[in-house]
């Protein structure tokens, strides 16, 4: 076959088997289009019912059947979703609090001393990490409305486990445990880079091995401790599960957004339009925390993999 | 009184023994350099000296208290690092004033002593930089400035020069004896290179295998080693060795003898040595000007030249061309055309200063004898000691 008789598509065959990267460049572009469709038409499709009128939220096209920008306050008035947002917002602060102090300690511990079964222990934590949320909710739950009694005592007084039930800690504890394997791991591998002398000059200027760890580890590795602290807090910020069960879904008792989202559902019929408008609210302090954040949690997620 | 004993002080690992049975007295205000190759366990020693490191067994001592189970913050000690360690998130100030803002010392205080150790090192204006703004040699005094403000009452370094280069080094070697004159300090060093240690300590502890193998002035150290490892380790270039017996007429070694009554010393006939040879204590047998008791002649064939400058290290063959067991000889003479113009193959006849050699125990390595002069003096101790050029 030769150029000059060749059609516009044969002429391109021959141009990429000559020049590949043409053709990588054409399939970065599909796959790029592909993944962004995927991700950003859901969100779209959001926009597109929360601005449809509630009347008219049948038989919606590409375009909103309507234009009701009303609805983004609605939201507000016809339940209290600011709370919830709130509430969520707390819980992820509280949790990733909690994450970083215990990860930062377990990291130094896994990431910078030689104990023996350091290995094993580290591969156990990950491998609890990965057991699905479902199995802890009944023990937990139990536990957490006062239904285990730890001791007996004579005199018919009994030691019960707390009432944490509609209570930040319901979700604070179950969610620390969750995420913490992962900070830990971001953590161990972070610590463990920073050079012994910097530690040891640390100690020896005056502070404990904790004092070296939070006033020398921990800001030499602000992108790691960034990374697993966003990481974390996106996590909480999303979570169902736990969320839906541990409370009872009244914003007063801590019930965090997707309780928020959920109550346009029900007494009233399907707020659909409102669901939409909550979502997208819901989603701004996270995409904002992102975009914030975005450059040290790549530079960690990566710096890790690059080093070891 | 910043003085610091070590006694017994032995640290083992699962199979090893990094350092063993370690008894040292370092006085107050004294330079010691802790001296020996890589894995003697100097910088365990050191280490263990610090706090950084526990010891299986003994005792730490500084300024008369026991401090072997205290942590680092609670020894008065203050210490640089091979790497330097800064706390590269702080600036210069910060990084000085480390130590005292922990130790609840007022602000005015604070920054009268930062000033002052800052001037010490000559880093005056620098205070607002960071430290990935430093060159390696400010770095450094930086690292001295934060050891040298909480004023210690020990210093302990850990080849604190070892990553610079070479001209800085040298530099900074100067730069340390002052500081130590001036603070009048103990300091203890740590060391690979006996150069180093040599021209900056009041005394050396030369380490090998985790034992301190001579701990005395450097020039005791050079002069009259206590072993063959001493020997070999001080001086540079490093001594010779070659495998000898004691005879009927003296000492004799595969290529040449010293003659002399060695009865007198009380080393018996038939006793296997090792005889040690400086190469400075070599010369050309027509210029002996430099040695004091020259031996007789013998002959030898050159292998490699090295003109230094100032001195001419020759490589020499002792034995028949060929001779793939051949003994070697390194010689340190002054530059002259005899010997920079020397090929590949010359022969040589060459002399040794009979009264600098050292003969040690060939099983043990122990130092049997230093210098054997032409009529056996009453004691071993009374020998040339004037001070040699270098």
């Amino acid at each position: 076959m030769s150029s000059d008789t060749a059609g516009p598509y044969e002429r391109w065959v021959q141009g990429a088997i000559q020049n590949p990267s043409k053709v990588y460049k054409a399939m970065f572009v599909v796959a790029a289009i592909f993944f962004l469709v995927t991700t950003l038409f859901p969100l779209y499709w959001l926009i597109v019912l929360a601005l449809t009128p509630q009347d008219a939220i049948s038989n919606v096209g590409l375009l909103p059947n309507g234009f009701n920008p009303g609805a983004f306050l609605e939201v507000f008035q016809t339940v209290p979703f600011h709370w919830y947002v709130f509430n969520s917002f707390v819980l992820g602060i509280l949790t990733t609090a909690v994450v970083l102090l215990l990860a930062s300690l377990a990291g130094y511990v896994f990431g910078r001393l030689e104990f023996p079964g350091k290995a094993p222990l580290m591969l156990l934590m990950l491998a609890v990490s990965y057991f699905p949320p479902a199995a802890f909710l009944l023990p937990l739950f139990r536990l957490f409305t006062g239904n285990v009694t730890f001791l007996s005592l004579p005199g018919g007084m009994e030691l019960s486990s707390p009432m944490l039930f509609n209570t930040p800690g319901a979700l604070v504890l179950p969610y620390s445990a969750l995420f913490l394997p992962l900070s830990i791991f971001i953590l161990t591998t972070f610590y463990s880079q920073i050079p012994d002398g910097l530690e040891d000059a640390a100690r020896i200027e005056g502070t404990t091995r904790l004092g070296a760890l939070f006033r020398v580890i921990m800001p030499l590795s602000a992108p790691g401790v960034a990374t697993a602290g966003v990481l974390t807090f996106i996590a909480v910020y999303n979570e169902f599960f736990f969320g839906y069960l541990m409370t009872d879904g009244q914003a007063q008792n801590w019930a965090p957004v997707v309780w928020g989202i959920l109550n346009f559902q029900g007494q009233y019929g399907s707020l659909y339009n409102l669901m939409a408008a909550a979502s997208i609210i819901g989603v701004i302090p996270v995409a904002i925390l992102v975009v914030v954040a975005q450059e040290k949690i790549v530079s960690g997620l990566t710096a890790g993999a690059l080093k070891e | 009184m910043g003085n610091v004993t070590l006694e017994n002080l032995t640290k083992r690992y699962d199979e090893t023994t990094a350092v063993d049975d370690v008894d040292l007295e370092i006085e107050d205000g004294e330079f010691v350099s802790l001296v020996g190759p890589s894995g003697c366990g100097k910088s365990t020693t050191l280490e263990m000296i610090a706090g950084l490191t526990t010891p299986t067994e003994g005792t730490v001592s500084i300024a008369g208290r026991d401090v072997t189970t205290l942590p680092p913050k609670d020894r008065e000690i203050a210490m640089v690092f091979q790497n330097i360690a800064l706390f590269p998130h702080m600036d210069v100030r910060d990084n000085i004033s480390f130590g005292l803002r922990l130790r609840d010392f007022d602000d005015a205080e604070i920054d009268r002593r930062v000033e002052e150790a800052a001037e010490t090192v000559q880093m005056g204006g620098m205070l607002d930089r960071m430290p990935d703004e430093l060159s390696g040699g400010q770095r450094q005094r930086i690292a001295i400035a934060r050891a040298i403000v909480r004023e210690p009452e020990v210093f302990l370094m850990d080849e604190p020069l070892a990553n610079l280069d070479a001209a800085l080094r040298v530099h900074m070697r100067t730069e340390l004896q002052r500081l130590h004159r001036e603070l009048d300090t103990t300091i203890v060093y740590v060391t690979h290179d006996q150069e180093e240690a040599m021209t900056m300590s009041n005394r050396l502890a030369v380490m090998d295998g985790g034992r301190v193998q001579q701990y005395a002035e450097p020039l005791t150290c050079y002069n009259e080693p206590e072993n063959q490892f001493v020997a070999g380790f001080i001086g540079s270039p490093s001594m010779n060795f070659y495998e000898a017996e004691v005879t009927q007429s003296g000492v004799e070694a595969r290529f040449f003898e010293i003659t002399v009554d060695l009865a007198e010393f009380g080393l018996s006939r038939g006793r296997e040595v090792t005889l040690g040879v400086r190469p400075e204590d070599v010369a050309l047998s027509d210029s002996t000007e430099n040695l004091a008791v020259p031996t007789e002649p013998f002959e030898a064939t050159v292998d490699v030249v090295e003109p230094v400058g100032d001195e001419v290290f020759v490589y020499l063959r002792l034995g028949e061309e060929g001779d793939g067991d051949a003994d070697q000889l390194l010689m340190s003479i002054p530059p002259g055309p005899e010997v920079t113009d020397a090929a590949e193959g010359t022969t040589y006849r060459l002399r040794i200063d009979r009264a600098r050699v050292h003969l040690f125990d060939a099983e043990s390595g122990e130092a049997l004898l230093h210098g054997i002069e032409a009529a056996p003096p009453s004691t071993t101790e009374k020998r040339e000691t004037e001070s040699r050029p270098e």
